[in-house]
């Protein structure tokens, strides 16, 4: 075998042996009596669960719903925070500095101890939801926006204006570019925040969602179906937060792609520069993405407020069996 | 301004690219502790007249406001007072006649080398494929060929330095300002930058102004070296460099001549008082001597 191949095998082993060791322990500690198998199962009943509820294809509708409320609130919290960071990191020095207690009073507020003047603002349908989870992602956006555009090197940002370039000009070509890589880390953490409290909040008050999925089964005695949703939401935010990782480091890591590529020689990494139609493409996804999902959550809300005996045939469709857990 | 040995810093206007008159900037320098607001004045009736061509040295001890003067020639800096005329028109502030380039080597990270060179290029509003000739052109001029889509980061301070002289010249100013652009690097690649830089300058044939503390940087480099003092900034006096060009790759480092220019330069900035002494005397000696005296 290729000692480097042997080598990355090795690697790989060593960093998954934690988690087969926990697993191996979920699996072993019921089966072995050292906890009570009915209160948690082991993990090769709770397997199978999230399969049926693959196949029943609850999960997948509870995934969509989860995913399309954490974009709407990120993207309604970037869209908020960006312009404001930039500003306020730029145009406002001043400004910013007499904000900042304010502000970090203000990103200290758990939106759940005031979920009641949340529902007041908002109702109790997706607004709510949705509002909550921008209110907590915009904060980090926002702080390291500011940040990111406060730490652009001054001497980058002079060489710039001996070119005479307008503001628009530097915000785009250099404050914006430099800042980036900050502004990206706000954004991972605001999006692993998120998936946090959303599920939160759909244990809350909701009809569908991976929140909703645990919270009903837990209202049911589902106890293998708890493992599953819970599973797979840990699952989720794992993969949401490497996605988001790699993307950084393949976006903006010039210092690390430098250090891939020495000077004669050595493995070739580059950074990846998306195209116009790239970008387009993308933003096109998400945007038809919040459109359809709209449309598609929109049509579940009113399924699940129909009362159980009209939408018993539905209900089964959203993997909730007997009760719809008091909402 | 015109001294004995020195020559009138005014050369007559109609052959001049750059003509500086009776600059004056002043700081406001905050103290604590209530005491009044120090002035400090950086520059002082600075007249200067660069010709067209000319590589011209501005060299001086630390405070005595060079790299303020090449921010007003820029135009990032205002003076309090005087003007910069550039072929005859008065500047307001920056524009791509003038390319800079800093000490720090000011990359834009992000960038390629040829997205660096091509930075001023798209300020300029100049069209894709032509950009992409012009950015190979200076790339090449600066001996760069082949690094076109590396990063910064994978390039030594030397070769970052040609980047920024390639970036301020691919946008074709004709005035062409540096403010100690090689202090960063070794001595060894120091001398290599500045034979490249002298070789650039006949080919290219721009008007530069350079500023430096390093004596043999000046004497190697000028056409003329205004030697400024310090506190008030002012010019000192204007020594001709009458050594034989070109002077890139040839022994003229160890020449006599060179020799002299070199001691000639180093008088100037002895006889140049570094700090006024009285002025920390005038104290009392408890201030002058606790710590926060000296912030």
């Amino acid at each position: 075998m290729h000692p480097a191949l042997k080598e990355t095998i090795g690697y790989h082993a060593l960093r998954g042996s934690g988690v087969t060791l926990f697993l191996l322990l979920w699996e072993l500690a019921p089966r072995l009596g050292w906890i009570d198998p009915y209160f948690v199962p082991p993990f090769s009943r709770v397997l199978p669960e999230i399969g049926r509820l693959w196949q029943e294809g609850a999960l997948q509708l509870h995934l969509v719903v989860s995913i399309w409320r954490a974009a709407c609130g990120l993207v309604l919290a970037a869209l908020i925070a960006l312009p404001v960071g930039l500003l306020l990191g730029e145009r406002f020095a001043a400004l910013s500095e007499a904000l900042d207690p304010v502000l970090r009073v203000l990103s200290q507020v758990n939106p759940f101890t005031l979920m009641p003047v949340f529902v007041l603002f908002f109702g109790i349908g997706e607004t709510a939801k949705v509002a909550v989870v921008a209110w907590v992602s915009l904060w980090p956006i926002l702080f390291y926006t500011i940040t990111g555009v406060r730490g652009v090197d001054p001497v980058q940002v002079k060489s710039a204006a001996s070119l005479g370039v307008t503001q628009t000009e530097l915000l785009l070509k250099v404050l914006l570019p430099a800042s980036l890589p900050t502004i990206a880390v706000g954004v991972r953490i605001g999006a692993t925040i998120t998936f946090y409290i959303l599920v939160a909040a759909e244990m809350l008050g909701s009809s569908a969602g991976l929140g909703f999925l645990v919270h009903n089964s837990a209202m049911n005695y589902q106890i293998p179906r708890i493992y599953a949703g819970a599973t797979f939401i840990v699952l989720l935010g794992f993969l949401l937060n490497r996605t988001l990782q790699l993307l950084e480091r393949n976006l903006f890591d010039w210092q690390l792609a430098a250090a891939y590529r020495p000077h004669g020689g050595g493995y070739q990494r580059s950074l990846w520069q998306p195209g116009r139609l790239t970008v387009a493409a993308g933003s096109a996804f998400l945007l038809l993405f919040l459109i359809l999902g709209g449309v598609e959550v929109q049509k579940i809300d009113r399924e699940a407020a129909q009362p159980a005996s009209e939408s018993g045939g539905h209900s089964h469709h959203l993997g909730t069996p007997v009760d719809n857990g008091g909402f | 301004m015109a001294t004995l040995h020195g020559i009138s810093p005014i050369v007559g206007e109609e052959n001049s690219k750059i003509v500086v008159r009776g600059i004056n900037r002043t700081f406001h320098l905050k103290k604590g502790g209530g005491e009044p607001a120090r002035e400090f004045v950086a520059l002082k009736d600075i007249d200067l007249d660069v010709r067209k061509g000319e590589f011209l040295v501005l060299v001086g001890p630390s405070g005595c406001g060079k790299s303020t003067l090449l921010d007003i020639l820029a135009g990032l800096a205002h003076p309090n007072s005087g003007e910069v005329r550039i072929d005859g028109k008065t500047i307001t502030g920056p524009a791509l006649d003038r390319g800079i380039v800093l000490q720090g080597y000011a990359l834009f990270p992000w960038r390629t080398v040829r997205k660096n060179v091509e930075f001023g290029l798209e300020i300029k509003k100049v069209p894709k494929a032509q950009r992409r000739d012009i950015s190979d052109r200076f790339i090449k001029l600066v001996g760069l060929d082949g690094f076109a889509d590396r990063y910064p980061h994978e390039l030594s301070g030397g070769m970052k330095q040609r980047v920024a002289i390639a970036r301020a010249l691919a946008y074709d100013p004709e005035v062409l300002l540096m403010d100690e652009p090689f202090a960063a690097v070794d001595a060894q690649t120091r001398e290599n930058l500045q034979d490249e830089l002298l070789r650039i300058w006949e080919e290219t044939k721009k008007t530069i102004v350079f500023v430096t503390h390093s004596i043999e940087e000046a004497a190697f480099l000028g056409d003329r070296v205004a030697v400024l003092s310090a506190n008030p900034g002012q010019v000192k006096e204007i020594v001709k460099v009458d050594l034989p060009r070109p002077r890139h790759n040839s022994d003229i480092r160890s020449s006599p001549e060179f020799g002299w220019v070199r001691h000639k330069i180093w008088e100037l900035l002895q006889n140049t008082p570094h700090e006024p002494r009285a002025q920390v005397d005038s104290r009392p000696v408890a201030d002058a001597i606790s710590p926060s005296a000296a912030l």
